[in-house]
C-alpha cells in the first residue's frame, strides 16, 4: 500500500506552463524528497498528488489505481501544510479528531488513535490547548499528529520545517526520519533545503522549472550529478563549475590552466569540482589569490580567484592558517572531476584509467 | 476612584494648565453635550407630565406640583408659596378667577384668601411620571408591538447572518466564472436606496400574500449587500490552506463552511449582527408600508400612532422612544468587544 506513480503530469495556468511533463515512480514505504529552487513547481506537484489541484494532462496512480479525477479526501493521503493549517478555533484534540469524525468513525476508535499518536509525538499534555497557545515546534507536531491519526497510505509534507528555527529544524528533521522508520509509510517531503533533502531522503527528486532534473539516492546524486544544475544545487558550498573547451584531448579552462583528458570530444564543456575535493598542494595545478577565509573550526572555506580571473571555492580541512591576500596552490584528485557537455548534461569520463595532469598556463 | 479622577484631570503641562488643556477640555465638553445631551434630555423628558412638557421655559428635570389634601375638598389641591404684605407662606389653590386666585391655608381650611397671582409661585418637587411608561403597555398594545419588533429583529438577523455568510463564503473561497461580476452587482445595489424600489417591492410582497405579515417585513431585508461585502472581505483573510486541510480531512463543503469558516468569521458576524439588529429594530418606512393592521405593528410603527394628525402625545412618544432605544444600547454594550479582535490566523505560523 502506498506506491505512487505519476504519468506525464503537466500543469498550465493560462499560457504559463508550471509543470512540463513529469514521470515519477515512488515505491511503497519510500521517503521521497522533492527539492528545487523556489518556483520550480514542487509544491504544485505535491498539491496535484494530494488532489487539491487537477493536472492539465497526465495521470496519477496510487497503488495502481487511477486517481486523477478522485477528490482529495478519497485518495487516502494526509498532508502537512507549510503553515500547518491547524484549525485555530479547535483544541489540539479536536484538530486531530476532525478528519476522523467526518468519516463517522466510532468515538472509542478516535480516542484510541489520538492517544496513540499523542504518545508517539509527545503532545499528550497539549491536547486541551488551542493552536494559538502552542510554540512553532509543538504546532508542527500537532500537524503531523493530525496526519498520523488518519493512517493514510502516504504522507505529503509541504515544507514542514521551513517555519522552525535552525536548531528545532535539525531535531525535527531527525524526528521525521525516525517517524518514517517507525510507520514505514510512504512519505513525500517537499523542501528547498538541500541539506534536509540529503539527510532525510531515500530518494531525491530534483526539480527545476517544472521538469525533473534527476531522481536518485542522495549519495548517488552527490557523486554522479546528471547535469550541471544538479551538480550546482546539491552539496554545500556548491560545486565549482568552470566553463572550458576540449581540444585534441586536452580541456582548457576559459581562463586558466588546461588538463589533458584524452578521449573527450572537442567542443565547449563545463568542468565541475567540489570544493571539498581540493587540498593544499605546493605542486598543485590551481593557483589562487585568497579573497576571504571563513574559518568554521573543523574546516575552512576559502574564496579565491585564479590569476586569470576565474573564481574558485575550496573547503580545506582543519585550520590551515591562511590569510586574505595570500597566494596558494591547490591540488585535487582527477577522478573527482565532473564533466558536463554544452547542453549541461553529464559526460562520462572517456576511460577509467586515464592519467590526467594539469599543465599550468599551457 | 482616585485613579479615575487623576485620569480625567490629567494635564499636558504637568502642574500648570497649558492652553491645549483648556482647548481640549472645552472641545471634549462640547462634544459630550452635543452627543449625550439629546439622549439625556430624552430620558429626563420621558418622565415629565404632559403639562411639564408644555411648560415654558422648559426645565431639565421632571417636576410636578406639590399638592395637599385639604379638609372639605374632594381632590388634592396644588400648593403655592405666596409672598405679599402679610409675609410669605404656603397656600393651596381652590380656584382661580382672572388674575386673582382663591386660596386656602391647609392648616386652617375654613378661611379663603384672595391672592394676586403675581405674588405667588407654584411649589414643585422632582417626580417621575411612570405612567408614561406603564400606560402604553397596560392600556395600549405596546406589548404586542414590542413582541413583533423582537420577532422581526431576531428572525431577520438570524436569516441575514446565515444567507449573507453563505454568499460571502462562495464569493471569497470559490473560483467560478462571473464571480467578480456577481460581486460588483451585489456591491452596486448598495447604492440603491429603499425608496427607489419601494413600489415594486411592495407589489411583490403584496402578490406573495405577505402584506400585513411580519414575514413581509423580514424577507425583503435579509439580503444586505453591506453584510455580504463585510463578510467576504473578512473571509478573504482566512487562509485557503485551512480549507484545503479540511478538504483532506474528508470535510464536505457544507462542513467546511459550518465548522471551519463560520467560527473563524465570528468577529465579522458579530459586527454584522450588531448592524442587523440596529437596522431591523429601527426600521420604520418599510414596516409602515407593509403593516397596516395594529396587531402586526412593530414598535416604530406603533410609535407613529402617537403622533396623530391633530395631537401628538409627547409624553408617551418620548417614553416609548426610550424603550425602543434600550435594545440598541444593550447590543452595543455587550457585543462591542467582539468587534475588536479576531481569532483567525492564530493556527498559522
Amino acid at each position: 500500500m502506498g506506491s505512487i506513480r505519476l504519468n506525464g503530469i503537466t500543469k498550465s495556468y493560462g499560457s504559463v506552463d508550471v509543470l512540463k511533463g513529469i514521470d515519477l515512480d515512488i515505491a511503497e514505504g519510500e521517503l521521497a524528497v522533492f527539492v528545487g529552487p523556489s518556483g520550480c513547481g514542487k509544491s504544485t506537484l505535491l498539491r496535484m498528488i494530494a488532489g487539491l489541484d487537477r493536472p492539465t494532462s497526465g495521470r496519477i496512480l496510487i497503488d495502481g489505481k487511477d486517481v486523477t479525477h478522485v477528490g482529495a479526501a478519497d485518495r487516502g493521503l494526509a498532508m502537512v501544510f507549510q503553515s500547518y493549517a491547524l484549525y485555530p478555533h479547535m483544541t489540539v484534540r479536536a484538530n486531530m479528531a476532525f478528519g476522523l469524525e467526518n468519516t463517522r468513525m466510532p468515538r472509542a476508535e478516535i480516542d484510541t488513535r489520538i492517544a496513540e499518536a499523542a504518545r508517539m509525538l509527545e503532545i499528550e499534555p497539549l491536547l486541551a490547548r488551542r493552536p494559538g497557545q502552542l510554540s512553532g515546534g509543538q504546532r508542527q507536531r500537532v500537524a503531523i499528529g493530525r496526519a498520523i491519526v488518519r493512517r493514510p497510505t502516504a504522507f505529503l509534507l509541504d515544507e514542514p520545517l521551513s517555519n522552525l528555527d535552525a536548531e528545532l529544524r535539525v531535531s525535527m528533521r531527525a524526528e521525521l526520519s525516525a517517524l518514517h522508520g517507525r510507520l514505514g509509510a510512504t512519505m513525500i517531503h517537499v523542501t528547498h533545503d538541500q541539506v534536509e533533502a540529503m539527510t532525510m531522503a531515500d530518494r531525491i527528486v530534483v526539480l527545476r522549472a517544472g521538469k525533473v532534473e534527476q531522481v536518485d539516492r542522495p549519495l548517488a546524486l552527490y557523486n554522479r550529478p546528471a547535469n550541471r544544475f544538479v551538480a550546482g544545487f546539491i552539496g554545500a558550498p556548491s560545486m565549482n563549475l568552470w566553463p572550458a573547451t576540449a581540444r585534441q584531448g586536452a580541456v582548457v579552462l576559459e581562463a586558466g590552466p588546461s588538463l589533458s583528458l584524452p578521449g573527450v570530444p572537442d567542443g565547449p564543456l563545463t568542468l565541475g569540482l567540489r570544493p571539498q575535493h581540493m587540498r593544499l598542494d605546493p605542486e598543485g595545478p590551481l593557483t589562487l589569490k585568497i579573497e576571504m577565509v571563513e574559518a568554521l573550526g573543523a574546516e575552512s572555506v576559502v574564496h579565491g580567484v585564479m590569476p586569470e580571473g576565474t573564481r574558485i571555492l575550496a573547503v580545506l580541512p582543519g585550520q590551515p592558517g591562511l590569510a586574505r591576500g595570500e597566494t596558494i596552490r591547490l591540488g585535487f584528485d582527477a577522478t573527482q572531476l565532473h564533466l558536463f557537455d554544452a547542453g549541461g548534461q553529464r559526460m562520462e569520463p572517456p576511460n577509467a584509467d586515464r592519467t590526467p595532469a594539469f599543465q599550468a598556463g599551457a | 476612584m482616585t485613579g479615575a479622577i487623576a485620569f480625567v484631570t490629567r494635564r499636558r503641562g504637568g502642574a500648570r494648565w497649558d492652553w491645549t488643556d483648556v482647548v481640549t477640555f472645552l472641545w471634549l465638553g462640547a462634544g459630550l453635550v452635543v452627543v449625550f445631551g439629546p439622549a439625556l434630555w430624552l430620558v429626563l423628558s420621558s418622565f415629565k407630565t404632559p403639562a411639564g412638557l408644555a411648560e415654558f421655559p422648559p426645565t431639565i428635570l421632571p417636576y410636578e406640583a406639590r399638592t395637599a389634601e385639604v379638609q372639605g375638598y374632594d381632590r388634592p389641591l396644588p400648593l403655592y408659596s405666596v409672598t405679599d404684605e402679610r409675609g410669605s407662606r404656603t397656600l393651596a389653590e381652590v380656584r382661580r378667577v382672572g388674575t386673582v386666585a382663591q386660596m386656602v391655608d391647609p392648616e386652617n381650611p375654613g378661611e379663603i384668601e384672595r391672592v394676586n397671582i403675581a405674588t405667588r409661585s407654584p411649589e414643585r418637587q422632582v417626580a417621575l411620571s411612570w405612567s408614561n411608561y406603564l400606560d402604553p403597555f397596560l392600556r395600549f398594545d405596546f406589548m404586542t408591538y414590542a413582541r413583533n419588533s423582537v420577532f422581526v429583529t431576531v428572525v431577520a438577523t438570524l436569516i441575514t447572518l446565515l444567507t449573507n455568510s453563505m454568499a460571502a463564503f462562495a464569493l471569497s473561497k470559490y473560483q467560478f466564472r462571473g464571480r467578480n461580476a456577481v460581486l460588483v452587482v451585489i456591491v452596486a445595489t448598495l447604492m440603491i436606496p429603499l425608496s427607489v424600489i419601494l413600489v415594486p417591492l411592495y407589489s411583490i410582497i403584496s402578490a406573495a400574500g405577505l402584506a400585513n405579515s411580519l414575514w413581509g417585513v423580514i424577507l425583503p431585508t435579509v439580503a444586505t449587500p453591506t453584510g455580504v461585502f463585510l463578510l467576504r472581505q473578512y473571509m478573504l483573510t482566512i487562509p485557503d490552506e485551512l480549507l484545503e486541510a479540511a478538504r483532506m480531512d474528508h470535510a464536505s463543503e457544507w462542513q467546511i463552511y459550518w465548522r471551519i469558516v463560520l467560527p473563524l468569521t465570528a468577529p465579522a458576524l458579530a459586527v454584522l449582527a450588531i448592524f442587523s439588529v440596529v437596522w431591523r429594530w429601527n426600521d420604520f418606512l418599510w414596516p409602515l408600508i407593509v403593516l397596516t393592521r395594529a396587531e402586526v405593528y412593530t414598535l416604530q410603527v406603533g410609535l407613529n400612532a402617537y403622533a396623530g394628525e391633530l395631537n401628538v402625545q409627547w409624553h408617551y412618544l418620548l417614553a416609548m422612544t426610550v424603550i425602543t432605544m434600550i435594545p440598541v444600547v444593550l447590543v452595543f454594550v455587550f457585543l462591542q468587544r467582539f468587534i475588536t479582535a479576531g481569532i483567525a490566523g492564530t493556527g498559522l505560523k
